[in-house]
């Protein structure tokens, strides 16, 4: 016997949830696009699809984040920091390989200096994945040592009825604990059975693709010109990674005041690495490229001791030129020993 | 107890035909409305978009661009690549929804002291009528405040 | 022989004898309807070409990189007739050298492929002539008039929340052929005249700027709109600019490779219904 959540009592869930202060955020299509935005009912939701084309990322590492703003006087400057609102949110149908992404970007921005843009958002939001009962040939989460029913990053879990009335709630965290207690007398004890979760096909080895990686040689091989030939440099793949979070501090403003802002980088972009000297370390795209694939599956790996991937495998399905780091890593990981 | 709205308005000109026309109606003491900046260019030939869509977003409610009647710019040409850089720029704005009156353009020369006056005059009057260009300014608050998540 | 099968032993020839270094054309991408640019240069690897109706992209921005065409030699292209205009664009502004490129062209009608005699682009002169005589797309035009028909405050609602989408990644950018500046405007920050940030603001100011850069120097490729990972309809604002320049300046981009840009030229008769 386990708890279960019917699909018709989920507007219940939601008005209770708005009830103790929590912003309810839920893949919803607006505007031609699937992402998680704030919905007023479970009508709204997309829940049936592969997974929305923007990440969750985007609500804790933004797009664009103002940092602090500034005003210039006489012979003084004045600062404001600008942390985000102390706002609760629940975010409602998160793909396990999204949530998975929040966590191992939490080493990230908690390692050598305490992000607090990044935490404040984390500690007041809520993260309540539903398991995989459907793949496509994009999703790869299998080949980095996750799964579709990953509870990494997941305060509560959600399993999809085999009978289609509803999903069984699993508590994973303290926090998970907190907000199914709020719902308790919305659920009911039920002995129906989870749906299979998807199957996704292991499409490469990772540990041998970290161990090619790590010996030095393979920095100069000349695969990484062959893979990336048509690469054209955008940041798409950067951008909808649930992983990916490098950025680049712009003040934006005038001589007398302005906002200095944390925006989205991309290290696909040609002036990346550009030096204030004229000099840039990877002026080719194959370097680039290179770069991307040592970062999450080396240097990170070796740092963190988890690849920087979640398996979400956006980076393909929304690539311009069929790129996106599975076929790269499925080439290392073929290659002879 | 609010004052009554002024509309800042930005004016691009051409050294020898409109900014003469502008100090020809400031020596021969014609008034106009002073909610106009002027911004000197040796031609409008020289103006670019961007020039316009910085005026927008630092605030402007309005943009005038003015220059030397066809045939008669100093530098011969610059004028008719501006005319035809203004044909599609005015379209894209007008496309994308900003409003084409917000943006005008005239050809004002160097012994226009007095159309140059009352070019300004009604200018301020068109873009007083339109009110405060929310809908950008607007834009420009999303940048200022806090983001809403 | 398809044409498929023809063109593979086309560019076979061709690399060979020596006569391209390179063929740049569609390859099985990772899922059954997908394709992707492929770079050929050897008769055996020529085998990885593939000629159907998902071949749709533009190719000819793979032309333009920075070294590519400066040893002298030939480099072969898949090309729709909206690459060949694209080849005329870059040959009239100086960015390619049109005898250096051997066209592998095609058109895609009801879903099939049909080849297109000619080997250089001027070889294409009289198709690309009479694309001009049947005007923009009609399609795009019908999209368009959904939108030329709101009012003012409308459309910028519209805009306003597809520009929101917009993250700046550049894909509409890199994907582009006629995008080919070493620094781009976004990228000059002495000044900082569009502001890099994603934010709704710095979007408009983005796609405004991209799409008057574009002004009679778009072929509706669609390159753009297909590479928007968040489905912004660039394809209409596009095209409204497209619009403009045909029927204000008679100008049809990439109709031939000495037809000048159309704001570097001018007429002294040019329309001037705006002038206060």
């Amino acid at each position: 016997m386990t708890r279960i959540l019917l699909h018709d009592r989920l507007d219940d869930c939601l008005a209770a949830w708005r009830s103790s202060g929590f912003r309810v955020l839920a893949p919803t299509r607006r505007d031609d696009l699937t992402r998680f935005d704030e919905v007023q009912g479970a009508a709204e939701m997309a829940l049936d699809i592969i997974m929305p084309e923007r990440t969750i990322k985007d609500h804790f590492f933004l797009q664009t984040e103002p940092m602090i703003r500034y005003r210039i006087k006489k012979q003084e400057i004045d600062t404001e920091e600008m942390l985000p609102p102390e706002q609760k949110r629940l975010f409602f149908g998160v793909r396990p390989c999204d949530a998975s992404g929040l966590a191992i970007d939490d080493q990230l921005f908690g390692w050598d200096y305490k992000d607090a843009y990044w935490f404040q958002r984390r500690e007041n939001s809520v993260i309540v994945t539903i398991a995989c009962t459907k793949a496509d040939d994009f999703c790869m989460c299998t080949s980095v040592q996750l799964s579709p029913d990953s509870t990494k990053g997941s305060d509560v879990m959600l399993h999809p009825l085999k009978d289609g009335r509803g999903w069984q709630v699993v508590t994973l965290t303290d926090r998970g604990k907190g907000l199914v207690d709020g719902i308790a007398s919305i659920l009911q004890e039920d002995a129906a059975e989870a749906a299979p979760t998807a199957s996704v096909p292991v499409k490469f080895d990772v540990d041998k693709v970290a161990s090619w990686l790590a010996d030095p040689a393979s920095f100069e091989s000349h695969l990484w010109k062959e893979v990336s030939q048509r690469c054209i440099g955008c940041g798409s793949c950067t951008f909808l990674c649930p992983t990916c979070h490098c950025f680049d501090i712009q003040d934006e403003g005038d001589t007398y005041s302005g906002i200095r802002r944390k925006n989205w980088d991309s290290c696909s972009f040609a002036m990346f690495t550009m030096h204030t000297s004229g000099h840039n370390p990877r002026n080719t795209q194959s370097t680039r490229w290179r770069q991307r694939i040592m970062h999450k599956f080396n240097y990170y790996r070796g740092k963190f001791d988890v690849n920087s991937c979640s398996g979400c495998g956006r980076c393909t399905r929304q690539c311009p030129v069929d790129m996106g780091i599975t076929e790269t890593l499925q080439v290392i990981s073929n290659l002879p020993r | 107890m609010s004052e009554p709205f002024e509309p800042k308005i930005v004016a691009f000109v051409c050294t020898y035909c409109t900014y003469a026309g502008a100090d020809l109606a400031g020596t021969s003491r014609i008034k106009y409305a002073p909610n106009v900046r002027i911004v000197r260019l040796p031609c409008t030939g020289r103006i670019s978009p961007m020039f316009i869509l910085k005026a927008l977003q630092k605030g402007a409610d309005g943009v005038l661009v003015s220059g030397c009647h066809p045939g008669d710019c100093h530098f011969a040409q610059g004028n008719y690549h501006a005319r035809r850089r203004w044909t599609v720029f005015r379209s894209l704005l007008s496309f994308t929804g900003i409003p084409e009156e917000r943006i005008k353009f005239s050809w004002v020369s160097a012994a226009e002291g007095a159309k140059f006056a009352e070019l300004i005059n009604d200018v301020t009057e068109q873009i007083r009528d339109l009110g405060p260009f929310e809908q950008y300014q607007e834009l420009q608050k999303v940048i200022e405040t806090q983001s809403s998540y | 022989m398809g044409i498929q099968e023809q063109y593979r032993i086309e560019a076979a020839e061709l690399l060979s004898s020596g006569a391209v270094k390179l063929v740049i054309g569609y390859g099985q991408g990772s899922t059954p309807d997908r394709r992707r640019p492929v770079f050929i240069r050897s008769a055996e690897e020529s085998k990885q070409l593939l000629l159907d109706s998902y071949c749709v992209a533009n190719l000819s921005g793979y032309l333009v990189p920075e070294g590519l065409l400066s040893d002298g030699k030939s480099v072969g292209v898949f090309l729709k007739p909206d690459g060949i205009r694209s080849v005329n664009i870059l040959t009239a502004e100086a960015q390619v050298n049109p005898d250096q490129v051997v066209i592998f062209g095609f058109d895609i009608e009801n879903g099939n492929t049909k080849p297109l005699s000619g080997r250089k682009a001027i070889d294409f002169a009289p198709l690309i002539e009479s694309m001009k005589s049947t005007g923009l797309s009609p399609e795009l035009q019908h999209e368009a008039d959904r939108l030329e028909q709101m009012s003012a405050s409308e459309r910028f609602e519209y805009w306003k929340a597809q520009f929101a989408k917009c993250i700046k990644c550049y894909a509409c950018r890199q994907v582009c052929p006629m995008c080919y500046c070493r620094r781009c405007i976004v990228d000059v920050n002495q000044p900082q005249w569009v502001n890099t940030s994603s934010h709704t603001l710095g979007n408009f100011e983005w796609n405004i700027v991209r799409a008057f850069h574009l002004a009679g120097r778009c072929v509706a490729c669609g390159g753009c709109d297909r590479a928007c990972p968040v489905n912004i309809p660039l394809r209409l604002i596009n095209h409204r600019m497209s619009k403009e320049a045909l029927d204000a300046f008679d100008h049809f981009a990439g109709e031939s490779a000495d037809q000048k840009p159309v704001l570097a030229t001018f007429r002294q008769d040019d329309p001037e219904t705006f002038i206060l």
